[in-house]
């Protein structure tokens, strides 16, 4: 005897049509935002890395064309790409190594109780509020020994002979926006911070108390482990940020004086927007985001070792 | 020999008075259990012996040494949290042996030690798991390993039991209570369940908002209480309090006492009567709850809260049918217009 079987989801997924039916159909519903991203993602991005490959300058508007790996070949060669590659690396880790210790600092501070906490944690998150631009002015003043009172100080403690604008000094005037941009981040870790640093029970403090922690072992092995996790995304994040954030050194020196403060992404700018060379700008993004890459992946493999059981 | 003495401790949450005036010696090898209803101040009073709270006042003695000044690390105590307070990013062993991480001894003898206090627990085969990875029993377990191997002078106890599952809860209850026979450590344990108080206690101290109500053994609070917070609190189910002038009341004048306005009498104290004259108290059942190996009945006799009796076994007394409760002279306690107990009448 014939009976009809009931039917159940996935059934006729072995006929050709209504496979190709049951293959394609989520697509189909996601492909508005998939078109969406790959609009004003994708398209750009492959747009851009085309232009490491042309000789497309707006000075030279007749020499355009594919010109192969010729723009990586005057990177290698390129004197003040690794000068700016080499600040790229002291201004990066200038600004994380004060900007991380600093706020962390002020984090441990801030997690204690005291009278005003509440307004203190306000205050703390002003430099964030404030616009780089506007930031990168004042401390430019703050420099110039005309105006500004830090050369003075400087002068008055023995550190500098007589009042001069770091700024004007090839050698030293990468450490002004350095300073700068260590006050405007230390808000970020402070407070990202102190969100960790509330997240972890109290009771964990007790029980290492009970087991004779002293205060720096509760912090090595109870305080640190718990941080990792929030240390590693928050250093990766400020990294790449602060290795493509040109607005202060171009605020405070322009690059100069000589190309002493140049970055790389300073340099991207100067050459692509001053200089108006799109192909060569393309070549110095396209090693900036491969190394920046690499440092992502690097921490981010180090973070799965850090998360566990946490 | 005295473990700890408490001289007149008192604690002040800013204008708030948690603890007032306590006094207690408990002694070497002993297990105490601090019970009383939740804000009563008795974990309050087990985070201070630790030092994890500072004491507004009083002197806390361990042995002879006033520990009131001295770091909890210093105190040689060991606690075993109502959380656990497991290091998550730690494994079970790491988790056992942190105490002695922490002082730098040798490998080996952390090995020894761990492997020890986790064959007491049955933690063998759990070593290199990570808390999270751990049914709740297990970490109960593991927070108690974690005291073993501290090996201290004091374990503290803060309602160990409390987040386990009432099978569980049971299980580790009969677990502490051989724990205590094997290592013969004084032991302070904190609970709001007045079975774990009687099951586990050496003594019991039963607190109530801040004060200490009665100290003894479990049997002796059970038996004579010292006032009624103390009667209503052990026992289940709760003694029945009947008001002296309660209409249902019939009470031969033998039994009875001019001073005293309540009378107390526990549900498994009580025989089931026929409803007439020679019954101490009548009245019709209103509710049963059969346990099999119980009977309980809740009575109707006129008051707002019904009279509670506990019968052994199975008992087939319908819902609205009449009843007479009959007890013992010595079953009876009677209590005076301020509560406490009257005790020439246990006496004479």
């Amino acid at each position: 005897m014939t009976m009809a079987l009931p039917t159940s989801p996935g059934n006729g997924r072995g006929r050709p049509l209504k496979r190709f039916q049951w293959l394609v159909e989520p697509y189909l519903y996601l492909s508005p935002a998939i078109i969406l991203i790959a609009l004003v993602i994708l398209v750009p991005l492959v747009v851009g890395v085309s232009y490491a490959f042309q000789a497309i300058d707006l000075l030279n508007p007749f020499e355009t064309g594919w010109v192969g790996f010729a723009n990586f070949e005057k990177l290698w060669a390129d004197r003040l790409f690794w000068k700016a590659l080499t600040n790229t690396f002291w201004w990066t880790l200038g600004s994380l190594f004060f900007q991380f210790f600093l706020g962390l600092g002020l984090a441990l501070l801030l997690n204690k109780p005291f009278a005003g906490r509440g307004l203190v944690q306000g205050l703390v998150f002003l430099p964030w509020a404030v616009p780089a631009f506007l930031s990168g002015l004042n401390w430019a003043w703050l420099f110039n020994p005309i105006i500004g009172p830090i050369p003075h100080w400087l002068a008055a403690l023995g550190i500098m002979e007589k009042p001069q604008n770091i700024l004007a000094n090839p050698e030293l005037a990468l450490w002004g926006p350095i300073v700068a941009n260590v006050w405007f981040g230390i808000p970020f870790f402070a407070i990202t911070l102190l969100a960790a640093l509330q997240s972890i029970p109290r009771d964990l403090y007790e029980a290492a108390a009970i087991d004779g922690a002293s205060v720096w072992q509760s912090f090595i092995k109870i305080t640190v482990p718990f941080l990792a996790p929030t240390i590693a995304i928050t250093v990766m994040l400020r990294t790449i940020w602060i290795a493509n954030f040109a607005d202060l050194i171009y605020i405070m020196t322009g690059g100069g004086p000589a190309n002493s403060t140049n970055i790389i992404s300073s340099y991207i700018f100067t050459t692509a927007f001053r200089r108006l060379d799109f192909a060569y700008a393309s070549t110095l993004a396209i090693a900036l985001l491969v190394l920046l890459l690499a440092y992502a992946m690097l921490i981010l493999q180090m973070r799965k070792h850090l998360v566990k059981g946490i | 020999m005295t473990a700890i003495t408490l001289n007149s401790i008192n604690k002040r949450f800013g204008p708030v008075h948690v603890l007032k005036d306590i006094s207690l010696q408990f002694d070497k090898g002993e297990f105490v259990v601090l019970v009383g209803p939740s804000g009563c101040g008795k974990s309050t009073l087990l985070r201070m012996i630790a030092g994890l709270e500072p004491v507004s006042s009083g002197d806390m003695i361990f042995g002879d040494t006033r520990v009131n000044d001295l770091e909890p690390r210093e105190r040689d105590i060991a606690m075993v949290f109502q959380s656990y307070a497991l290091y998550p990013h730690m494994n079970v062993e790491r988790n056992l042996g942190f105490s002695l991480e922490l002082r730098k001894r040798a490998a080996a003898e952390k090995k020894d030690r761990t492997s020890h206090a986790a064959g007491i627990l049955g933690l063998d085969k759990l070593l290199d798991r990570f808390p999270k990875a751990l049914s709740g029993g297990q970490r109960q377990r593991v927070a108690m390993g974690r005291a073993i191997v501290r090996d201290p002078q004091i374990f503290l106890f803060d309602e160990p039991l409390s987040n386990l599952d009432a099978a569980l809860r049971i299980e580790m209850r009969i677990e502490i209570a051989k724990l205590h026979q094997r290592l013969g450590t004084t032991m302070v344990y904190v609970t709001h369940d007045q079975v774990e108080a009687m099951t586990l206690a050496d003594r019991i101290v039963v607190m109530n908002a801040g004060q200490v109500e009665q100290v003894g053994t479990p049997l002796d609070l059970y038996s004579n209480p010292a006032n009624l917070f103390v009667a209503g609190f052990l026992g289940s189910p709760k003694m029945n309090f009947v008001a002296h002038d309660d209409a249902a009341l019939n009470l031969p004048s033998s039994l009875t006492n001019p001073s005293a306005q309540t009378y107390g009498i526990r549900p498994e104290h009580i025989k089931v009567t026929a409803p007439d004259d020679t019954a101490h108290l009548v009245g019709t059942i209103d509710v049963v709850e059969r346990l099999g190996s119980d009977t309980i009945f809740y009575i109707n006799h006129g008051a707002t809260k019904p009279f509670v009796v506990r019968v052994p076994g199975i008992d087939r007394t319908a819902i609205g049918e009449k009843i007479g409760c009959q007890f013992q002279p010595e079953d009876l306690h009677l209590f005076d217009q301020n509560g406490q107990a009257i005790s020439e009448h246990k006496n004479g």
